[in-house]
């Protein structure tokens, strides 16, 4: 009796495997943060966004851009570098239990990636096309890019980067190497940021327009592909779990 | 780890943790899906897909559908061919339509004006439910090309008549014959996107009068169903599982 009893409270002392509550606080966070956002281009979009020669265009737009500038380098350098620098260096020797809970916190990252992709490639840049197509722009960095391009594209890419730094640094599944699927989920999204150059510089130079089945488009077309490398990533986490569970659970 | 340790400690608790894996894989993949789904599918066919008077019977029809099978025909050759679930082109046309309409509502609408009868998504569903029941009531990659693929083309027209047909009402206005849809582009001007690159039905088509759409119909059935077998490959090779020892 006192054995099981023990037994019981060493399992409620125990971390659970998956933590909800970081996952929706993280869930939270994005979805509270784009809402603010939102709310900035509703307001400052109209009033201060059309005149990029207009002072209040520098004090609204171009302040912004700088700001998210610098916090998106201090959070991918602070994220990053703490997930490489506290990495399991016993990585293959940790518990089935351990590995299923990282598994877990995994997927935790993953969902935040989901959200992440959602709010850049779809919300944000669908936006920018009414933006265009309704605006005249005279200015690269106009209201809608300076959100579309260098936030929501950004802050994805530092999701993308630490779901892969979390996997290769603390789950033995990915130790055989670097997963190509995987890679091609984060890296090819992330060279959708690399891209707004030929965008920009089409934009510039000889189309001032907006078209958004224009071919000068066709490159963030490939680099959206590479999202479906996530069923890659699907299909090697649902081999690696099955393993762990050693359940039939059909 | 070792080979004979099992993480979980009772066939409850796999069962349980099997459950939430299913729950967070599928609400990544769809967002994921929908991300990259809509990001090809508004750059590729989006102009038609956003406005009204894009909407015509000609380029409209060929264009949306042809490149609108292609995220489907790559997500059902992981979800079916390897875990039997029949549902993938619906869950890729249920993400780009979640998509799509938030954005018309809070972006188009809430942000730059426009009616949402003026800029509301195509319909895409009925040829998803098709594709996904041929898949998975012929088991074949092959009858779901050739079957499933002409009828995602030939569904389309039809699967959006009963939302269209009340703006392609003709009507003149100031001496000129148009559509309502046509009128309303009018009158709803986007500064940003120049009449001249308006790329509508046009052509000596349109002196054919009722066989337009059909035809384009037909044409893009025979494009989709090309398209279906050149993704299903895309799909195939993104769903792997490989390791790479150097980039």
């Amino acid at each position: 009796m006192a054995a099981t009893t023990e037994s019981v409270r060493a399992d409620a002392a125990e971390a659970p495997l998956l933590n909800k509550r970081n996952m929706f606080l993280g869930a939270t966070l994005y979805v509270v943060f784009y809402a603010w956002v939102r709310w900035y281009e509703g307001v400052y979009g109209w009033s201060a966004g059309l005149d990029s020669f207009a002072p209040e265009f520098e004090t609204y737009w171009m302040n912004f851009l700088y700001i998210e500038f610098v916090l998106e380098v201090i959070t991918a350098g602070l994220l990053w570098g703490y997930l490489w620098k506290s990495r399991d260096r016993k990585v293959m020797s940790i518990t089935p239990r351990e590995e299923l809970r990282r598994h877990m916190t995994h997927w935790t990252w993953l969902v935040m990636y989901g959200i992440a992709i959602y709010y850049g490639a779809s919300y944000f840049t669908e936006q920018d096309g009414t933006w265009h197509q309704t605006i005249v722009r005279d200015t690269d960095f106009t209201p809608s890019h300076i959100i579309e391009f260098y936030l929501s594209y950004p802050i994805y890419i530092i999701t993308g980067g630490a779901c892969f730094l979390y996997a290769k640094t603390r789950l033995p599944t990915y130790q055989q190497g670097l997963h190509l699927q995987y890679m091609v989920a984060v890296l090819g999204p992330f060279m959708i940021l690399p891209n707004v150059g030929l965008n920009e510089w089409g934009h510039t130079f000889w189309f001032m327009e907006e078209l958004f089945v224009a071919p000068l488009h066709y490159g963030f077309v490939f680099f959206g592909w590479a999202a479906l490398g996530v069923m890659g990533v699907v299909n090697t986490e649902v081999a690696a779990i099955a393993k762990l569970l050693k359940k039939d659970l059909a | 780890m070792s080979a004979s340790q099992s993480a979980v400690r009772s066939r409850a608790e796999a069962v349980k943790v099997s459950r939430t894996f299913d729950w967070l894989i599928l609400f990544t993949l769809f967002f994921v899906v929908l991300g990259g789904y809509h990001i090809h599918y508004m750059l590729t066919g989006g102009d038609w897909d956003f406005w009204t008077d894009w909407k015509d019977r000609r380029l409209w029809v060929t264009v949306a559908p042809i490149v609108s099978i292609t995220f489907p025909a790559a997500v059902q050759s992981v979800l079916w061919w390897r875990y039997r679930l029949p549902f993938g082109a619906v869950m890729c046309v249920l993400g780009l339509l979640l998509g799509e309409w938030v954005n018309r509502y809070l972006n188009f609408w809430g942000w730059t004006y426009f009616p949402v009868n003026f800029c509301f998504p195509s319909n895409l569903m009925p040829g998803a439910i098709v594709l996904d029941a041929v898949l998975m009531l012929s088991g074949s990659m092959t009858v779901t090309a050739v079957v499933g693929g002409m009828a995602w083309g030939l569904l389309f027209y039809p699967g959006n008549w009963p939302i269209i047909a009340p703006l392609h009402v003709p009507v003149e206005y100031n001496g000129m014959m148009m559509t309502l849809a046509d009128l309303q582009g009018y009158h709803y001007v986007r500064t940003g996107t120049p009449e001249y690159i308006r790329m509508v039905e046009k052509g000596t088509l349109r002196t054919f009068g009722k066989d337009v759409a059909p035809v384009s119909a037909f044409f893009s059935a025979f494009v989709s169903i090309l398209i279906y077998f050149l993704w299903h490959f895309f799909g195939k090779w993104f769903g792997g599982t490989s390791f790479t020892q150097s980039v």
